[in-house]
This record gives structure tokens, sequence and C-alpha cells, in this order.
């Protein structure tokens, strides 16, 4: 695996252990802007670790990750925050705020020393707010939303981040059937409407293999297999993550769906 | 528009108290009188031989308490919202991390080995309620959510200083040293000097100005430290500049007045309830919120008939049912 100068994001060989235990081993891929690119495998297989590691929340052993050709361990938190936004999986606070505080929030980066917003970074939250159609949630609580309303505010946090690359973790496992989809029709959307690349962990092969251009598969901290969506979303490789026999049929319009293989 | 209305009432109600602490007392002092008397002293003329007293009492005595007062809730206000905001706990308050039982062990150890005199326990205990929290930093911090282990070293560092504490009123003489010793811990304005006013206004000044310079990136800490950092914010430093300023305007306070319980967190979970979590607001309502309470309280105390009593037992008495009554009737807000 080799990374090029066009990748937005390049990470090579690196390690990651907590304690004892080896969390990530070798890690290395790259991905170009504007991909949408989904980590999948089992839970514990080291998706949210690497997420956290390509956001320096932590610290990886040996190798290096690349954001635009820099150096991610020589960025200040600042700099980081300025090229990658982080879609946490659930987010519960303790306080009150509004949805609109929420929002306001993703642009402390640009907010200067003492970090208050300006009249215009108020307006352009609000108009963040109306692109996703959650301006009228603007005064709302935000421990009072749905999960699903909950995930669009966190998105729109990440949106007002203006950052180039955004890091979900998640994002839909707790979300009912339609909820899954629309926020991931909504990333979709805004990936190529402001010429994001998405990097994304997923639970449901399904969703990756609909959504996703580029794939990671994990297992067991290692990288099983990694590239385009259409080289190596196959039932043999996914049946390497997951250590079960899988099955990959398809409806009458050709849309593929993963199935254990003992599910007829 | 709540919250405009919420500010105006509030600074009328501090502006009430404050002329109630200055016309009420042993020596009453009638509101033309204060006037008189106030506006002699800004235009820098000497008053009348019939204004000579009340101008005594109210220069003298009562306004240094009644600036004191102020200043002191206003800093143990802030400092609440501060120390509940970076540790994401509604229940947190300074004392909890060791201000106030370093603050006690300071005025102990000045009152039996040191001097007894008002400067020398005002230091030691504004000194050793620092080092209780340096200590609590110390032993507590593990970088990224650290908060967990910041509570129980506090809970380690406030044991230990109360058994230090208890351990210096045990070997303290017993007729005058002991008396002293529990009687600075109960809390009182009582013994305000415009020395004080002048060091606690520096330090208050300073502190709550670079809090409040800072108050909108509270927000973020408030959410939590991962989400944080991910928008940019240096936790582990902007924890240690909160922690700096809330626990130095803290003890600033304590160490003038003794300690007084309470106030801290009754003032910040009602701020928080009137005009919610954003610290931009919050921050100035706590502190006029709390120093227009402790100021009441301080009058109540100054007239209860039968002397003065320790303020913070007043403070207790009202805190205490006012806090379970809100919990009561607040349905869990805090958790949404």
């Amino acid at each position: 695996m080799t990374t090029q100068n066009n990748d937005i994001l390049a990470v090579e060989h690196i390690d990651f252990r907590y304690r004892e235990k080896q969390i990530l081993k070798d890690i290395t891929f790259s991905v170009s802007p504007g991909d949408i690119c989904g980590l999948l495998g089992p839970n514990g297989s080291g998706k949210t670790t690497l997420l956290k590691c390509l956001n320096r929340i932590l610290s990886n052993e040996n190798g290096m990750i690349r954001i635009k050709g820099l150096d991610l361990s020589k960025l200040t938190r600042r700099e980081i925050a300025g090229l990658i936004a982080v879609v946490p999986q659930e987010l519960d606070i303790m306080f009150p705020f509004t949805v609109f505080q929420m929002v306001l929030m993703g642009g402390n980066v640009r907010f200067g020393f003492s970090g208050i917003p300006g009249r215009n970074d108020i307006s352009d939250a609000m108009e963040v707010l109306d692109e996703l159609d959650i301006g009228p949630l603007a005064n709302r609580r935000y421990n009072h939303l749905s999960g699903g309303e909950k995930q669009m505010v966190l998105i729109a946090r990440a949106l007002f981040q203006k950052a180039e690359i955004i890091l979900l973790d998640e994002p839909i496992s707790h979300l009912d059937f339609k909820r899954q989809y629309t926020i991931m029709e909504l990333i979709k959307k805004i990936t190529a409407d402001k010429n994001l690349t998405t990097i994304i962990t997923l639970h449901d092969p399904n969703i990756a293999g609909r959504y996703c251009n580029r794939l990671i598969m994990l297992n067991d901290g290692c990288i099983v297999h990694e590239g385009l969506r259409n080289n190596i979303f196959h039932a043999e490789s996914l049946a390497a993550i997951y250590d079960m026999r899988i099955k990959i049929e398809y409806t009458d319009t050709g849309t593929e769906y993963v199935l254990p293989h003992h599910i007829q | 528009m709540i919250k405009n209305s919420a500010f105006l009432i509030i600074t009328i109600l501090l502006i009430l108290c404050i002329i109630f602490a200055l016309t009420t007392g042993q020596y009453h002092i009638k509101l033309d009188t204060l006037w008189k008397v106030v506006s002699l002293k800004l235009s820098g003329k000497t008053p009348s031989d019939d204004l000579a007293t009340p101008s005594m009492v109210l220069w003298s005595v009562r306004m240094p308490r009644v600036l004191m007062a102020v200043l002191a809730g206003a800093a143990l206000s802030v400092g609440g919202v501060v120390f509940q905001g970076i540790m994401r706990n509604p229940l947190v308050s300074p004392s909890f991390l060791g201000v106030n039982h370093g603050a006690i062990f300071g005025a102990s150890l000045s009152i039996i080995f040191f001097s007894k005199s008002a400067f020398s326990i005002e230091g030691f205990a504004f000194f050793w309620a620092i080092a209780a929290v340096a200590l609590v930093y110390v032993i507590g911090n593990r970088g990224v959510n650290t908060i967990t282990t910041l509570v129980i070293a506090g809970v380690i560092v406030s044991t230990f200083f109360m058994a230090a504490g208890s351990f210096l009123k045990y070997i303290a003489d017993p007729y005058e040293e002991l008396p002293a010793i529990v009687y600075w811990t109960m809390g009182g304005l009582n013994n305000i000097l415009w020395a004080n006013v002048r060091r606690a206004l520096v330090i208050i000044g300073i502190g709550i100005t670079v809090i409040y310079t800072f108050r909108w990136r509270l927000n973020l800490m408030a959410i939590g430290d991962e989400e944080a950092m991910s928008m940019g914010v240096n936790v582990n430093r902007s924890r240690i500049v909160y922690m700096l300023f809330a626990t130095l305007i803290v003890a600033a306070g304590s160490s003038s007045c003794g300690i007084i319980m309470w106030v801290d967190l009754i003032v910040a979970h009602i701020s928080r309830m009137v005009v919610g979590s954003d610290h931009d607001v919050l921050i100035p309502f706590a502190a006029i919120l709390g120093a227009a309470f402790l100021l009441f309280t301080d009058t109540i105390v100054r007239i209860l008939p039968g002397g003065e009593i320790p303020i913070s037992i007043i403070t207790s008495f009202m805190g205490a049912p006012l806090l379970g009554y809100l919990l009561m009737k607040q349905n869990n807000e805090w958790k949404g």
C-alpha cells in the first residue's frame, strides 16, 4: 500500500497500544479528496481508536499521519481543528445548551484569542442550521432532542467548523431504520456539495456498501482489506473481518445486500 | 428578552440590597442621611457635626463590609460556575477541590504558630487554599478525560487537610486559639477593613476579568474534553487557567471572610436555571446574584436579635432547603 501526493489524508505504518494491549497494528492507508471512506469491522477491531488517532485525541506510536501533506504530530490543537471536524457517536451533555449554542461552538477555531463569536459568526451558524432544515430547532435544548435530531445538530456543528475532513464515529448506530438513511443521505450530499472528505465508522456493511466509495476493513487492530469499494466489497472480504460465512444477494434492480450465510 | 428582564431584576435587587445594608443595623441611617453623606464624600467636603456619626459608621464600618460582601459573593459564585463548568458536574463547588479545608488549615497554622492578626490569617488561608487545589491538580490530572480523577483527588486532599486542621485544633490552646479557629471557620464579615477590600478588589477584579474574557470557551469545556479538543481547545492549558483564576478569587473571598458555605453551589444552580448554561450570560448573572445573596445574608446576620452570628449558619440554613426544593421542582433538568 502506498500513499500519493494528492491524498488529503495519508496514514503510514502507525501502531497504537493501550497499556499492554496492542489496539492498532501497522495501519497504512490513504484517502483522496471527496472520498466517503467507511471503516468496517467488528466491535473491538480498532475503528474508534483509529478515528481518535486521526484527530490526535490519541497519539499513535511509530509511523506518521499526514493531513494535506502536514505531519499531524507537529500541528497545534487549533490547526488540527481547522482541518478535521468530528461527529461523535452519541453525545449527551450535562448542561442544557441550546441547539444554536451547540452549533456555534463549532466555529471556535475562527473566534480569535478570547474565543468570542462575532455577529457574522452568529448569522453564519444560523445559515448552517437552515441549510440542514433544522433552523426551527435553534432555541430547543439539545438534550431534549431525539437521537436523529441530535445527530443532525452535531453534523451542523461539524459543517460550521468548516474543516475539509469530517470524521464520523458510528453516527447511525442508535438511530431507527428511517433516520439511518436520512443521515447517510445527508452525509453523502454535504460531502459532494461542500467538497469534503468523510471518514465514517459503520457497523452495517449494507450501509457501507451503499454510501462509501472507499472501504477500510479492520479486524483485531489490523487492516484486512483496503481500497476502492468496488474492488474489495465481496463476501470473502466481509467474511474475513466478521469471522463468519457471508453471502451477497441481489434485488431485482441489482442492488446488493449482505446477509449471514445461513439466512434464507 | 427573559434574560434581559432577569438581569434587570437582579441588578435592581442588588442595588436595593446595598441600600438596605448601608442603612440598616444597630445604628440606623435614614435614606436622606445616606444620600447627604455619600454626596459630601463624593464632593470631597467634610461632614457637619450632625452628620459626623453616620459618616463615620458608613465609611469606617458599613461601606467596607458591604463592598466585601459584594466582592466575596461575586467571587464565590463565579468560582462555583467555573468549577462546575470545567468539571461538567453541577454538584461540584470549589470546596470539593480542597479550597475550604486548605484555607482552614492555613488560618489555623497562622493562629497557633504565627500571628492572630487578620493580615497573617488572611495570607496563610489564601496560600494554603491555592496549595490545596494545586495538589489536587498534581494528583488528579490525567490529561484527557481527567474529571473523575480530579474529583477523587479533591476528596483525598480535602480529607487530608481536614485531618490536619483537626489536629491543629486538637493541639490549640482551648481558651484563645481554638475559639478563634472555630469562629473563623464559620465565616463572617464583621472584621472587614478597607485594606481587606482593596486586596480582595485587586485579586477578585483581575480573576473575574480573566474568566469573563475567556467565558465562551468554558462552554466547550463544559461539553467534554474530547469534544473541546476536536473543536480546537487546548484542554489541559485551559483547565489550568480556569482552575487557577477561579481558585484565586474564591481564596481571596474565603481568606478575608472565613468559610462561607453554600453560596457557590446555590447561586450557580439558580443562575443556570434562570439564564441557561451559556457562560457568556451565566458568569455576569451569577456574579450579580451572588453579590446580592451574600450581602442580603450578611445584613440579616447583622440585624438578628441577640447579636451577630456566623454567616455560614444562615447561608447553610437558606441554601440547603432551597437547593432541595429546586431539585425536586426541576425534574432532572440537568440531565435533559
